[in-house]
């Protein structure tokens, strides 16, 4: 495995009973990148996750963790990992600081307080509260902190701003670009497309245990379907338009509107309308999460 | 290890104090108890022997009841694993499971610590609790004895409570192999309260119906010494009992890593042996 990949897993199977929660998952997440893992509830988000930490074990396939096997050494793997689970559960009868020096504790004092500290006071948290008497917004921020502060080589971050209210997790985005900027690499798993849209360097869309889609948040954008409304200045024949490669025509008023669905770039569509009296053009720009639902669409129509 | 340990341990507290000062305060009522029947003593001796073989099978050899030794193994000892036994079932049962069930241990598993020294780190903190609960209890038994006629000696008195540590660590061995292996914490501990009661029985029966000798031997509460231990351990009895605790740990080690961590709540029938 090259040293540039941060994260690897080939042909990764896992079954629960009759339930085939992975089907073949394949991934690789480069080094210094912020990889989003985008999928629906029970599309085997966080079996991949639990998998690479060895919290249950594959039932086929290879799995390499900074170039480690995580099944062959999982303390060196989670030594250089901070893991925030999707369902967070921390001893209810401990303080925050308590419970956040305990995971430090277990790390071997990893962790400078000091930035523990700053942690906690840019997500708002304080340290003194039991564990028991703290919302759900809150016991996830106890999270965020135990995973970063012991500035991991790598995140695993399982949907990290579940339960949490926008200005939080813009805060969360923003600690998981500068924990980027700081060299780290972050897998992070999430169902929020925007979220997605606006951190992650590449995504993997997965689709009932299987990786669907690996690309640029934009370049799935741009190889998405969008529309185009055209208003002309007078009525006009729009046959040739219908003839573009990739366009449909999905509706057209008296001759000088069309509505049109193009797949793919519009560079052919811009061409052909030179030819035409055009007064206006206008483009939807599909968001992530219409890219991703259309892939869910097809799985319906195949279901 | 070190900090699993310390971190059991303190969630353990509660447990210690709990269970030693309830032990310690009977054992000081029983010692108190002794001199104040003093005047009595020949004739409970006298009634017990008129009770019914079918109820004094449990509770040992009433014949010296009157003797420090007889009157404690009766009014403490005897009854004492299957009291004890329940606090092993379930402390054992839950070690790691209970964390399991509430999704805590999810988050511990995956920070730098392997499952051996998380399994470690947990056994032996129960292992020093259940010292400390009998170490409390032994307190409570030999202080009162400073001005008590009941003169045992403060050595001595540890003798059955020895072989009463080998017991609840059996019972508790048991327990956390069922823990792993039976789908939840709950049915781990039923089981295991199951064992612990059927052994209680088999045991006491097995004084008056020889036909279930065989069967005692494999109970080991058959191994359990109480009166006799005053005057000398049995070696053998006791390091076989604790010999199949550490059997029992170990394969419920063996087990714990092999298995997935759950995310939270109870799992299904599979055996964890894959």
């Amino acid at each position: 495995m090259s040293e540039e990949v941060a994260l690897m897993a080939r042909g990764l199977t896992k079954s629960y009973g009759r339930v085939r929660a992975l089907r073949g998952v394949d991934l690789e997440v480069r080094r210094g990148e912020i990889f989003g893992y985008l999928g629906p509830n029970g599309a085997g988000k966080t079996t991949t996750i639990r998998c690479l930490l060895d919290l249950i074990r594959p039932d086929g396939g290879t799995v390499r963790v900074l170039g480690i096997d995580p099944q062959a050494d999982p303390v060196t793997v989670r030594a250089r990992i901070g893991y925030l689970p999707g369902e967070l559960q921390v001893d209810p009868n401990m303080t925050v600081g308590g419970a956040l020096r305990y995971f430090n504790s277990l790390r071997g004092n990893q962790a400078d307080w000091s930035f523990v500290r700053q942690l906690a006071a840019r997500l708002d948290l304080g340290l003194e509260p039991m564990v028991r008497n703290l919302s759900h917004g809150n016991k996830q921020k106890v999270g965020v902190v135990q995973a970063l502060m012991h500035r991991p080589e790598l995140l695993l971050l399982d949907e990290p701003t579940l339960g949490l209210d926008p200005l939080m997790q813009r805060e969360v985005l923003r600690l998981i670009t500068e924990a980027k900027a700081g060299g780290a690499t972050v897998f992070f798993s999430s169902h929020i497309m925007s979220e997605v849209e606006a951190v992650a360097e590449r995504v993997a869309i997965i689709r009932r245990g299987v990786v669907v889609e690996v690309a640029e948040p934009s370049s799935l954008i741009g190889r998405a379907m969008r529309r185009a409304a055209v208003r002309f200045r007078q009525p006009v024949d729009i046959g040739p338009l219908a003839n573009v490669p990739g366009v449909t025509v999905l509706s057209q008023d008296d001759g000088t509107g069309v509505l049109l669905q193009v797949e793919g770039e519009m560079d052919g569509l811009i061409k052909a309308l030179a030819a035409f009296p055009v007064s206006d053009f206008e483009t939807e720009r599909p968001s992530l999460e219409e890219i991703f639902l259309a892939y869910y669409e097809d799985d319906q129509k195949e279901g | 290890m070190v900090t699993v340990f310390r971190y059991t341990l303190r969630r353990f507290r509660g447990q210690i104090l709990g269970w030693g000062i309830a032990l310690a305060l009977l054992g000081l009522l029983l010692v108190s108890m002794y001199d104040t029947i003093a005047a009595q003593r020949e004739q409970l001796q006298n009634m017990l022997e008129l009770y019914p073989p079918e109820l004094t099978a449990f509770f040992g050899d009433f014949s010296s009841f009157a003797a420090p030794e007889g009157f404690m193994s009766v009014e403490f000892f005897s009854y004492m694993p299957l009291i004890l036994g329940i606090f092993g079932v379930l402390m054992g049962s839950g070690l790691l499971v209970s964390d399991e069930e509430s999704g805590t241990l999810d988050l511990i598993m995956a920070h730098p610590v392997s499952r051996t020294a998380l399994f470690l780190g947990r056994l032996l903190a129960f292992v020093t609790a259940t010292v400390a609960i009998l170490a409390i209890a032994w307190l409570g038994l030999t202080v009162p004895m400073t001005w008590s006629s009941m003169d045992l000696g403060w050595g001595r008195v540890w003798l059955p409570l020895l072989s009463l540590l080998a017991e609840v660590l059996v019972f508790s061995a048991v327990s956390l192999l069922l823990s792993m292996l039976l789908p939840s914490r709950r049915m781990a501990a039923m089981t295991g309260g199951v064992v612990l009661v059927a052994s209680f029985f088999i045991t006491g029966l097995a004084n008056i119906n020889e036909n279930l000798e065989t069967a005692a031997r494999l109970s080991p509460l058959t191994y359990y010494q109480t009166q006799d231990a005053f005057g000398g351990l049995n070696g053998t009895w006791l390091a076989g009992l604790l010999a199949a605790a550490v059997v029992l740990a170990a394969l419920a080690w063996w087990c714990f890593q092999r298995r997935d961590i759950r995310v939270g709540g109870e799992g299904g029938w599979r055996l964890p042996l894959t």
